[in-house]
């Protein structure tokens, strides 16, 4: 808007007077230049500097020695690497879904005039206040094999009872995702709940007066309304599942052996452990690409939509 | 189409009563109009009327059922809602049948009450777009057209209009009075617009702190009003109240008004303002029965030309409203704009009593009915 | 006849509701559980955890693990426990929260009542950094901080915990100011104030509710943060969260799940009391960020 006047002033110069170009007119550009060269360099930059090593052999050092391909071919030869990318698939799809599940479902419930409805709220709510760390920290207790839940349950009556999930590299994958839930359930819940707090009263009572009961409307009317949320919450869900580092450093660091890794951690101990920079690299771009296959659509359909409004 | 009862409505929250015993009762197809300030209650007897709360006492019939604790969708009613209420997630066409749906009617039927209801409202071209697809008018169009998809006994209408811009608005009003002329069902409207309520009405009940003021005609209630509330919120610009002095004339009474000198002006029912010899009463008297003098009326039993005192003109083009002060009262008149009136000059006003009404200055109600 | 429709439903009603009830303090005491054990765990001693089970009580409140936890037990080489560490953290978050809000103010200013030729390109271009994977640019930041000589210590780690927190807290503050009407800038400027006066003294003295989202936001991020920590901290200037996984992970002598237990709740505790105190906020900042962003 200023530089409507800085422009007018300009245009004006027929008039005798110069372009007026003093610092306030300048301010608000000085004050969004440091994060704007911050945001350029440190996101940008550093993604093309990240994209310009996978194309090399650097192992503990950066080289510029550029191999091609050479590292994805690696990457996707990797047995450890694959298996990160399948318990992705595992963890995030099992993740989404049943903190979908949940989420909704809470909300719902939470819906209906619920006395303590606040008190309730919170408790759903608290664990995403907490750092992964400590919530793998706890439930790595909570899931111990032999003196965790296991041994609880024999003290209860149930003796033949096993639970060694996470010391089984084919069942290590459900304690993350038994952890991730316990921790962003509730999140969605928050989400669904201000959804559903949004919509119109109105339109409840012509569905009422439509003759639709409630399990009907909320599945034919004030659900699908919600597509927003269901979206917004499915880009962030994945985007939490994709970034999981902390929650298996923390859990089950890996193991047993690699059967519990995740595609953050692969990168993490290839980049800054196991000296295979380029690799590393190459495996970041990898995650990158992930992400922008879940956010190029869905910011797309934002702005769209907002252009429509 | 059914008739309605109201029978001693009453409704609580807590130690608040929101409403307090209403009686109305409508024939099958007239339009039923409820009127009133925010707040005064006609939103909630409307959401009674439709199950969506529940009474605290007394009965609602549509026809002869007694509906009362009967749920919303046993009751057969349509409602077009204020903000449309269109689910969003739904063609205009599915909203429209989305409410047969339920009542498990087969298909092809939805689909020719859908065309026959799309033909009347003339929204054919619209049945695949999304609501938010649609102009503020358009969605006012399906909206109504969700109602009618059902023939119901009972259409409700909660201020169906009062999103719409003005122009828009006066449209749809037409609209919606053709269609009850053709269709002739019942209707129950709220509006808070007393314009829409004497245009559309059959009849009109308005309210005020959860009591019926005043039931009846358009015509009953801008010409009889029974208390200076009615008197006061229906017609634009609104009735004058000018304080009068009871004087006794020639046998019989009249009022005494300060204009631009005293005057005493004729009232048609002096007998009834017996009790209030020597006291002061309200005269309530419409703008257009204040106008410039016209010499066919000259001399007619209840006409009086008086000076006045302009305070301000305001031109509306048909009319031009004079602004002056008798009796210490604000006082619109209405005049031809023909009439040469300027600010802060004495002009010479017929004053015509023949409709005036007169109020208790202190209670408000009316003292010649 | 409808009257005893309406007592029939009501019955019906009223059995949904104790089981819709039963179902919510359910599900409340399955996301309690994790933590009432976390606090049993943390209060008994190493024989008792061996004897019991999960849930059940210590024989009398001992504090020995907890005390172990703050400042004895061993994270990785060292056995200072977790207070050096805890400081730690309130020296990375303090700066960089109070850094990131003020930047993030600014640029929400500029980008909603500011406007120029680019701003909303900026704004775009920022938003994606709120959702990059952050292993992305691990490796180039680590050579930036070698270069700048900043690498390992805590002012490191405060740059980059700002530089990555900006893009939300921009995202936060222009989402807020948009909502106030552009009139009232344009008024103010006609009476004569520029750009900071605008900002002192027409803006902040109405931001007050999205300065504590956002604080309480950036609070909560930066305390859980574990990723930037592990990759870009020295053994002193680790956070609480490092520690806490190197404690957990050390494996000298017998696993000692009391003083685990004592430790993750001592690295809980601030975001879990600024929860509890300000869950409201807490709740915007994340719908804030989740809705919009």
């Amino acid at each position: 808007m200023n530089n409507n006047a800085a422009k007018a002033g300009s245009g004006a110069t027929q008039a005798g007077r110069p372009a007026r170009l003093s610092l306030a007119d300048w301010m608000p550009k000085i004050v969004m230049a440091p994060t704007a060269v911050a945001a350029i360099v440190c996101i940008y930059g550093y993604m093309i500097w990240t994209a310009v090593l996978s194309f090399t052999n650097s192992r503990m050092l950066p080289s510029y020695n550029f191999v091609g391909f050479d590292q994805y071919e690696r990457l996707f030869m990797n047995d450890r690497w694959l298996v990160a990318l399948s318990n992705l698939g595992v963890f995030g799809g099992l993740f989404i879904l049943i903190c979908l599940f949940l989420g909704v479902m809470l909300a719902i419930f939470l819906d209906q005039k619920i006395r303590a409805e606040g008190a309730i709220r919170t408790i759903y709510l608290y664990p995403m206040a907490i750092s992964f760390i400590v919530t793998g920290t706890a439930w790595k207790w909570l899931l111990n094999p032999t003196n965790g839940i296991e041994k609880m349950m024999i003290e209860l009556g149930f003796e033949d009872f096993r639970f060694n999930w996470l010391s089984d590299p084919d069942m290590v994958v459900y304690c993350l995702v038994i952890a991730a839930v316990w921790q962003a359930s509730g999140f969605v819940m928050a989400l669904f709940l201000a959804g559903l707090r949004g919509v119109d009263s109105e339109m409840i009572k012509a569905a009422q007066l439509d003759g639709a009961g409630i399990i009907t409307t909320y599945r034919r009317i004030i659900l699908p309304s919600l597509k927003p949320v269901f979206f917004s919450a499915l880009v962030i869900l994945s985007h939490i599942a994709i970034k999981s580092f902390d929650l298996v450093a923390a859990l089950t660091n890996g193991g047993p052996g690699y059967s519990s890794d995740l595609p953050a951690n692969f990168m993490y101990a290839h980049a800054f452990t196991r000296s295979q920079i380029g690799l590393g690299a190459a495996s970041a771009m990898v995650m990158l690409g992930c992400v922008l296959a879940i956010l190029v659509p869905y910011l797309y359909s934002e702005l769209r939509g907002e252009r429509h409004e | 189409m059914a008739s309605l009862t109201i029978d001693n409505v009453k409704k609580r929250y807590g130690q608040t009563e929101i409403l307090k015993g209403i009686n109305i009762s409508i024939e099958a197809g007239e339009f039923l109009i409820l009127v009133g300030p925010s707040g005064c209650g006609k939103s909630t007897l409307m959401n009674s009327i439709a199950g969506l709360e529940d009474v605290s006492e007394g009965r609602i019939l549509i026809g002869d059922n007694d509906v009362t604790y009967a749920s919303p969708k046993d009751r057969d009613i349509a409602m077009v809602f204020q903000s449309y209420a269109l689910y969003p997630n739904m063609t205009v066409a599915e909203n429209i049948s989305f409410g047969l749906e339920m009542r498990k009617v087969p298909k092809e039927e939805r689909d020719a009450e859908v065309q026959r209801v799309a033909d009347m409202l003339q929204i054919g071209h619209l049945l695949k777009r999304k609501p938010a697809q649609l102009s503020g008018g358009q969605r006012q169009r399906v909206a109504m057209g969700r109602a009618l998809a059902r023939r119901p006994k009972m259409y409700l209408f909660d201020e169906p209009l009062s999103n719409l811009d003005a122009k828009l608005r006066v449209e749809m009003r037409t609209e919606i009075k053709k269609l009850h002329q053709k269709l002739g069902t019942t209707i129950v409207y709220v509006t808070h617009d007393q314009i829409e309520a004497m245009t559309l009405a059959d009849r009109i009940a308005v309210m005020k702190d959860g009591e019926v003021q005043q039931l009846g005609t358009p015509q009953e209630i801008y010409d009889n009003p029974t208390n200076l509330f009615v008197a006061g919120f229906m017609g634009s610009p609104a009735m004058n109240f000018v304080p009068a002095k009871v004087v006794e004339q020639n046998g019989t009474y009249a009022l005494e008004l300060q204009a631009s000198k005293p005057t005493v002006v004729p009232f048609p029912k002096p007998d009834s303002l017996k009790a209030y010899a020597g006291k002061e009463i309200l005269l309530g008297l419409r703008p257009e029965m204040i106008t410039e003098p016209q010499p066919h009326k000259e001399g007619a039993e209840f006409v009086v030309t008086a000076d006045i005192d302009v305070e301000v003109t305001e031109p509306m083009g048909a009319d031009t409203m004079v602004l002056t002060r008798i009796s210490e009262a604000e006082v619109n008149c209405r005049c031809n704009p023909a009439y040469p009136v300027k600010a802060n000059e004495t002009v010479a006003m017929m004053f015509d009593t023949s409709k005036a009404v007169a109020f208790d200055k202190d209670s408000g109600q009316r003292i010649d009915n | 006849m409808s009257n005893v429709a309406k007592r029939q439903t009501s019955t019906l009603d009223k059995a949904l509701r104790i089981a819709l009830y039963i179902a919510l303090l359910a599900m409340a005491a399955v996301y309690l559980a994790p933590f009432l054990v976390m606090l049993l765990t943390s209060l008994k001693d190493v024989e008792e955890i061996r004897s019991g089970t999960l849930l059940s009580l210590p024989g009398s409140l001992n504090f020995d693990a907890w005390s172990k936890a703050w400042s004895g037990a061993c994270t990785g080489s060292q056995c200072e426990g977790m207070a050096p560490y805890f400081f730690n953290s309130f020296q990375i978050v303090i700066p960089a929260v109070a850094i990131s809000t003020l930047l993030g103010a600014l640029n929400g200013y500029v980008i909603s009542h500011w406007k120029f030729k680019g701003s909303d390109v900026f704004f775009a271009a920022l938003l994606v950094g709120c959702f990059i994977p952050f292993q992305v640019i691990l490796l180039p930041m680590a050579r930036t901080l070698g270069w700048l000589g900043i690498a390992n210590t805590t002012t490191g780690l405060v740059m980059v915990h700002v530089i990555y927190g900006v893009a939300f807290t921009t995202l936060f503050f222009r989402n807020f100011y948009q909502s106030i009407p552009a009139e009232l800038v344009k008024a103010a400027r006609l009476d004569g104030a520029g750009f900071f006066t605008i900002f002192y003294r027409i803006i902040l003295p109405v931001s007050t509710p999205i300065i504590v989202v956002t604080v309480i936001w950036q609070f909560t991020q930066i305390w859980n943060d574990f990723l930037f920590g592990v990759a870009f901290s020295g053994f002193d200037t680790q956070p609480v969260t490092v520690a806490l996984n190197n404690l957990v992970n050390t494996s000298f002598g017998g696993k000692e799940y009391n003083v685990d237990m004592a430790a993750a709740i001592i690295a809980a505790l601030p975001t879990l009391v600024v929860y509890i105190l300000a869950g409201k906020y807490f709740v915007r900042g994340l719908t804030a960020g989740a809705v919009k962003g």
